[in-house]
């Protein structure tokens, strides 16, 4: 089985700071690691090829600096990683992003699965890996906590939606997004972390792939940043009550009264 | 002085902080509580591959140089260092065996070094510091020898599978053999009962008729206490480590601690008696820290290194526990208490004043290779 993981590098830090005119993140000199939700999909990855054989192929849009998140994930038993990396793609919302990795995907050829994690933590929509199988016109199956290969042209999906869990079989290749409740990713061992630096890793920038100009970059992302803002810090604090348990009970629905929520 | 990592050895030392932070530190007081590790906590250390981190790749190692090794078990240490101490058993045995084994032995035994520990066993209970005192015996049979004895105090001791053994073969001379916990004769006696350092098992071999074969022999016969000062070198630039690991973990406690706690209205921190203790700690673990790296710095460059290793030991456990009182202190009341680590950190520094060769020692031999520089 030929598994394709997108991976991404996202602020190593809650620290950050914005463009202040294109509201775009500053990832310059800025230390990175991998989402991680990421390692949830390479773990998958890495046991469904365990299982079955075949080979994992790491793939990532970023800056040069994404090739140390590609060597961790490479670390962690990845065979291979593309690295996509242009002046061109800057700007890139989550549809231009879909769009370039779906070429990059049908340059690498031959694949039988193509696994995300379920969301990134720094933008959190969750939208890459649907975009990338509507783009590349295959079934998906978001929120996976469970994938088990079937035969060599299927597997069979628990999706965990919260208040139920869905169970799809999908007719390879297919897209997987992948929850965090759907294993324990591994530590890289030594061994690997010394062979991760010898693994193939390719980069290829916009003249290498089959792209639309239009599509891509800032023209190609009709996504709008309004605004930008760090959260204001809430404060909690906790109203102890009485120890007897008649006055606690009373003075608990004084509380819920006064709250209007009864 | 902010030392430039490889590529891998930032992974290496993230990798570390990460399952230090996730699968040791969390249960290092219940370690001091129990006298035991966690159940699964070796086996998962053994499955992520940390036996393997300064093995040499062609062993199935991963190849990593005295220096990030000794970073790493100071990272380790910050968080257990009962952990960084089976670590460092494992790892100057290991290089024992690298440096005087005969290639057919080490052919044979290292590619093991990556799943199965190894322990160093040179203390009987007539002879520590004095190795001369020890009544272990090999004696030559047919195409080996045959090993009897007794060994106490051994890191690792009843958890390691393949032990490093000093023996006496002639009234006056000692010699390094290799033992497996598999050939007949071997057993374990008891586990010590130590004050500090209570998750790493120390403890006793007893070694009856077993019988080896002459390749099982380390360096030549008489290189013994050759074999056991180079072993105790390599331990005590790693034990230096696992000092300045201690008092990073003490420093953190005792400075978040002083940033809380407070009295006559202000944190404690801000008062010149508290912050006093928070600066010595600090000098304390940075002296020790630049001694262990420029001891790893010159053992990696094959320059000499006994003496700078063994002063990174002898400043660095004195300098330790005085840390880790300083930390007690800061915490004073709950610093005394069994229940806060503050106590334990100082055992566990406790023990390198004596393990490794006792500070006593240390000073002999650096008093020594001073008075070698300026003889007539
Ligand atoms: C945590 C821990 C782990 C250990 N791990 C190992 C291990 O893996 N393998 C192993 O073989 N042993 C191990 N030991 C044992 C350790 O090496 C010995 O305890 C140490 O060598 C001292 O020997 P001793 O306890 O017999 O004390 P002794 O040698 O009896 O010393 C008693 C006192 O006399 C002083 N003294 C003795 N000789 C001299 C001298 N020549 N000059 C100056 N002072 C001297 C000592 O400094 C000490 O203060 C470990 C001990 C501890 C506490
Ligand atoms: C064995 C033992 C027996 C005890 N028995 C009793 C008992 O019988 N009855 C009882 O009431 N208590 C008892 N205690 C508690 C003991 O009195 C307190 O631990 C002690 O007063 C310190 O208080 P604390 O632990 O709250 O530390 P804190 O007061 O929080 O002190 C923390 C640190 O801040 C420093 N600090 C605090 N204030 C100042 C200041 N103004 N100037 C400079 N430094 C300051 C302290 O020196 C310490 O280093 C006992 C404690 C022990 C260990």
């Amino acid at each position: 089985m030929k598994i394709v993981v997108c991976i991404k590098q996202v602020p190593g830090s809650n620290r950050v700071s914005f463009d202040p005119i294109t509201h775009n993140l500053v990832r310059e000199g800025m230390a990175g690691r991998m989402n991680p939700f990421d390692e949830n999909a390479i773990e998958a990855a890495v046991r469904l090829r365990e299982q079955v054989g075949g080979e994992v192929v790491l793939l990532s849009m970023g800056p040069d600096a994404t090739k140390e998140t590609l060597h961790d994930g490479m670390a962690m038993g990845a065979d291979s990683a593309y690295l996509l990396s242009s002046r061109a793609f800057a700007g890139s919302d989550t549809l231009a992003t879909g769009y370039i990795l779906a070429q990059a995907i049908r340059k690498i050829g031959a694949i039988d699965l193509i696994l995300f994690g379920r969301q990134a933590v720094d933008a959190d929509t969750g939208q890459v890996g649907p975009i990338v199988a509507t783009e590349l016109d295959l079934p998906q199956a978001t929120f996976a906590e469970k994938i088990q290969p079937l035969d060599a042209q299927h597997v069979v999906v628990n999706r965990d939606l919260g208040a139920v869990t869905q169970t799809v079989q999908l007719t390879l290749p297919a897209v997987i997004t992948v929850r965090a409740e759907a294993n324990q990713p591994r530590y890289e061992s030594p061994v690997a972390i010394q062979q991760s630096l010898t693994k193939p890793l390719t980069t290829w920038t916009d003249q290498d792939l089959t792209l639309d100009a239009s599509r891509i970059g800032q023209a190609g992302s009709p996504t709008i940043v309004r605004k930008v803002y760090a959260p204001e810090p809430t404060t909690r604090a906790a109203k102890p009550l009485p120890q007897d348990p008649k006055e606690a009970a009373k003075a608990l629905l004084d509380i819920l009264q006064a709250q209007g929520l009864l | 002085m902010e030392r430039q990592w490889t590529e891998p050895e930032q992974m290496l030392l993230r990798m570390a902080a990460k399952y230090t932070d996730a699968e040791l530190a969390p249960y290092d007081l219940e370690m001091a509580h129990t006298n035991r590790y966690p159940d699964g906590l070796v086996e998962k250390l053994i499955q992520t591959g940390f036996l393997t981190v300064m093995l040499p790749t062609e062993y199935g190692g991963a190849g990593f140089g005295p220096e990030v090794t000794a970073a790493m078990i100071e990272r380790i240490a910050k968080g257990s260092a009962s952990v960084a101490a089976t670590l460092e058993g494992h790892y100057k045995s290991v290089d024992a065996i690298l440096k005087y084994g005969t290639d057919a032995l080490k052919k044979a035994l290292l590619p093991q070094a990556t799943h199965r520990i190894f322990a160093f066993g040179m203390t009987e209970s007539t002879g520590g510091s004095n190795p001369m005192g020890i009544q272990s015996t090999a004696k030559r049979v047919a195409g080996g020898w045959l090993l009897n004895g007794n060994k106490v105090m051994i890191t690792n001791g009843t958890l390691a599978e393949v032990y490093c053994v000093l023996v006496k073969t002639g009234e006056q001379e000692l010699s390094v053999f290799v033992v497996d916990n598999s050939m007949p004769g071997f057993s374990f006696g008891k586990r010590e009962d130590f004050i500090g350092l209570r998750g790493t098992p120390i403890g006793e071999i007893f070694l009856s008729d077993v019988r080896v074969d002459d390749d099982h022999l380390l360096g030549r016969v008489g290189q013994g206490g050759a074999i056991g000062d180079h072993a105790h070198d390599d331990a005590r630039i790693l034990m230096g480590a696992v000092l300045s690991g201690i008092m990073q973990h003490a420093l953190s406690l005792a400075a978040k601690y002083a940033n809380e706690r407070t009295a006559l209205g202000t944190p404690i921190g801000q008062m010149q008696a508290i912050q006093r203790k928070l600066a010595d700690i600090k000098i304390n673990q940075e002296t020790t820290q630049l001694l262990w790296e420029r001891a790893a710095y010159a053992k990696a460059q094959g320059q000499p290194y006994s003496e700078l290793a063994a002063m990174a030991k002898a400043h660095g456990s004195r300098a330790a526990v005085a840390a880790c009182d300083d930390a007690l202190q800061v915490y004073a009341g709950y610093g005394y208490s069994n229940d806060y680590p503050l106590a334990h950190l100082m055992l566990d520094a406790r023990a390198l004043e004596i393990a490794e060769g006792t500070v006593e020692k240390m000073r002999t031999a650096i008093a020594q290779a001073e008075l070698k520089k300026e003889e007539a």
